[in-house]
């Protein structure tokens, strides 16, 4: 019979589990995210620099290339922490364009469009929602950080001519912790402020706005105050000094500059609690308010 | 099993009783849910679905309380808001569908019953169009639609006419005592449109300052006043009223001939003439007159409920 003949009947079909519905959340999220063709072109963009680093790898290991171009001396490219250092800024800054313009489209239509009273009425609690646009934006953005450097990793553990990996795991353990801390500050920012903001080019502007005018706000403090503090608003450079950390890498800043490890721990801590509790206390408030 | 429950149920906001005291058990077909502005019926809906916790008492669904099984209750609810409430950009047939798999229903299940629901209601033709694009009664009825598509056993609808022309409010009304026939699913209706609940309604939850003021089946209230009669007459109507009354009406007579009355079941209308010829009255004018809601709701609003009493009509 077709389905225009059929008079309203009970459901008596199985039903999926709880954990199943957040991820019904995950995946219209993430086809939400991929409906623009700008998230096309950001993805697009943010794969450019792993191809340049991927030749930079395959020329620093390549016998002929050594032979031909550089005619037997060393590499022109040492493959070592530092490049990788390089790889995972990059990555990890662009992951930032990508949360500015992907975040505010998993929260702000529901936001703009009052939708959040009919999916809060269904069996999903609030975390379970934010649960969902959570594993959303965090899969995005895996997509682009430690996906594509991990690979660069086992890439040139595998094209090395001299045993590689076994000395170097340091770099692969960071690369891994270093972006996966990065985007779960990244993800949590950017769906609090997104649920904050109606519309999403606002949107978009105040998660730059978040990270950089605090970097500001810091550096001006640390100039009058002479204190190296003042950086601890300072979200490029305190990640910057971790990821050195993580990897191995030799420090940028002088030693006067350096922050505690704990003392950054203890920033990025705050900066989830943060988001969390604007996520909390902007969804609550919208679940039962109209217009 | 009664529908609702509610046990001495307080809701307090902002530092502020909201619902207070509400004891009373719903059982109808059909819920009406009536009171004036900030009388505390979308509070009360938003305490059944969980958003609201009660500082005192209980609220029960099917036997389930509010507090503590959220999900099992939200799984047997579906929830039609006031104001507008979708995702604009997406088309009706992928928003019902999310819905429903949002409820529970594995994909493919969610997809055809999305279909279903969007014919039922009769937005079948446009279901692939963005819902942003929709007309306003367009928007209620992709509402309701998305509020059945899972097929809950219990519709909480929250003003389900707002802001309808005549043609689309009678339609929704239509749609609603459909459902009621059908019985599958019971519903609470929250308006403040008493033809609205007087249409669709078999029982009524009268609020007033967050507490009960009337509660109350409408058939029954209906039935209770069918003999009420509305006559004007000339002649000697004191005579006229004095040999009703030995009949065994309750009557009562106005100047202008106007007269008031009660008639027992045994009474039948042809009596009333054959008193009069007897009594040498003419009756120039009868009504007969079924109580409406519209005099059950005033009479709520008159009296003063004390909490946790109920007021008898």
């Amino acid at each position: 019979m077709s389905v225009y003949k059929h008079e309203y009947r009970a459901y008596a079909g199985r039903l999926t589990s709880p954990l199943a519905r957040i991820g019904v959340l995950t995946r219209y999220a993430y086809a939400e995210g991929w409906a623009s063709r700008i998230t096309t072109a950001l993805f697009v963009a943010a794969f450019l620099p792993i191809v340049v680093y991927l030749v930079g790898i395959y020329l620093a290991n390549n016998p002929l290339v050594r032979t031909i171009i550089l005619r037997g001396k060393d590499s022109f490219i040492s493959i070592d922490a530092s490049f990788f250092m390089r790889v995972l800024s990059s990555q990890c800054w662009l992951a930032v364009v990508l949360t500015a313009w992907v975040a505010p489209r998993l929260v702000s239509f529901d936001i703009s469009d009052n939708a959040l009273p009919i999916l809060l009425s269904h069996p999903i609690s609030r975390f379970g929602y934010v649960a969902g646009k959570f594993t959303a934006l965090f899969s995005f953005l895996s997509l682009i950080t430690w996906v594509p450097c991990i690979g660069l990793f086992v890439y040139q553990a595998y094209s090395s001519p001299v045993p590689w990996a076994d000395s170097h795991l340091r770099i692969g353990a960071g690369l891994l912790a270093g972006s996966l801390l990065w985007i779960v500050v990244l993800s949590l920012l950017g769906l609090a402020l997104s649920s904050w903001v109606k519309w999403r080019v606002v949107a978009t502007g105040v998660i730059f706005a978040a990270i950089f005018v605090p970097a500001g706000i810091g550096g001006i403090v640390s100039a009058i105050l002479h204190t190296r503090w003042g950086f601890l608003l300072n979200v490029p450079v305190i990640m910057t000094q971790l990821w050195q950390r993580m990897l191995g890498a030799p420090q940028i800043m002088a030693g006067e500059l350096t922050l505690p490890t704990g003392a950054i721990a203890a920033v990025l801590l705050l900066l989830c609690a943060l988001s969390m509790a604007i996520l909390n206390a902007r969804i609550r408030a919208r679940e039962v308010v109209g217009g | 099993m009664s529908v609702i429950e509610l046990d001495g149920l307080e809701v307090r906001l902002g530092g502020r009783t909201v619902l207070d005291g509400l004891t009373g058990q719903l059982r109808g077909k059909a819920i009406g849910l009536l009171g004036p502005n900030g009388a505390g019926k979308s509070t009360l809906i938003h305490t059944l679905l969980g958003f609201y916790t009660p500082s005192r008492g209980a609220a029960r669904i099917f036997g389930l309380d509010t507090r503590q099984e959220r999900a099992r209750i939200r799984q047997r609810i579906g929830y039609m808001p006031e104001n507008d409430s979708f995702i604009g950009n997406m088309s009706g047939v992928r928003f019902v569908r999310y819905m429903a798999e949002l409820a529970g229903l594995p994909a493919g299940d969610a997809l055809e019953r999305a279909h279903e629901a969007l014919f039922y209601v009769g937005l079948g033709e446009v279901r692939y169009r963005k819902i942003n694009t929709y007309s306003l009664g367009m928007k209620q009825l992709i509402k309701l639609a998305q509020a059945l598509a899972h097929g809950p056993q219990l519709l909480i609808l929250d003003e389900p006419t707002n802001g309808l022309d005549p043609v689309a409010r009678q339609r929704m009304i239509h749609t609603l005592q459909e459902i009621r026939k059908q019985g599958e699913i019971r519903l609470l209706i929250s308006s403040h449109l008493l033809r609205d609940i007087d249409d669709t309604c078999d029982e009524v939850l009268i609020l007033k300052q967050g507490r009960i003021a009337a509660l109350s089946n409408i058939e029954d209230e209906r039935r209770s006043h069918r003999n009420f009669i509305e006559l004007e007459a000339l002649g000697s109507i004191d005579l006229f009223c004095d040999a009703l009354r030995a009949l065994g009406c309750e009557c009562a007579s106005f100047p202008g001939g106007r007269v008031k009355l009660i008639m027992p079941d045994a009474i039948k209308p042809h009596d009333l003439y054959r008193v009069a010829h007897e009594n040498r009255v003419e009756i120039r004018r009868i009504n007969s007159r079924h109580d409406s809601l519209e005099d059950i709701f005033l009479r709520a609003m008159e009296a003063v409920p004390e909490r946790r009493e109920l007021v008898g009509i």
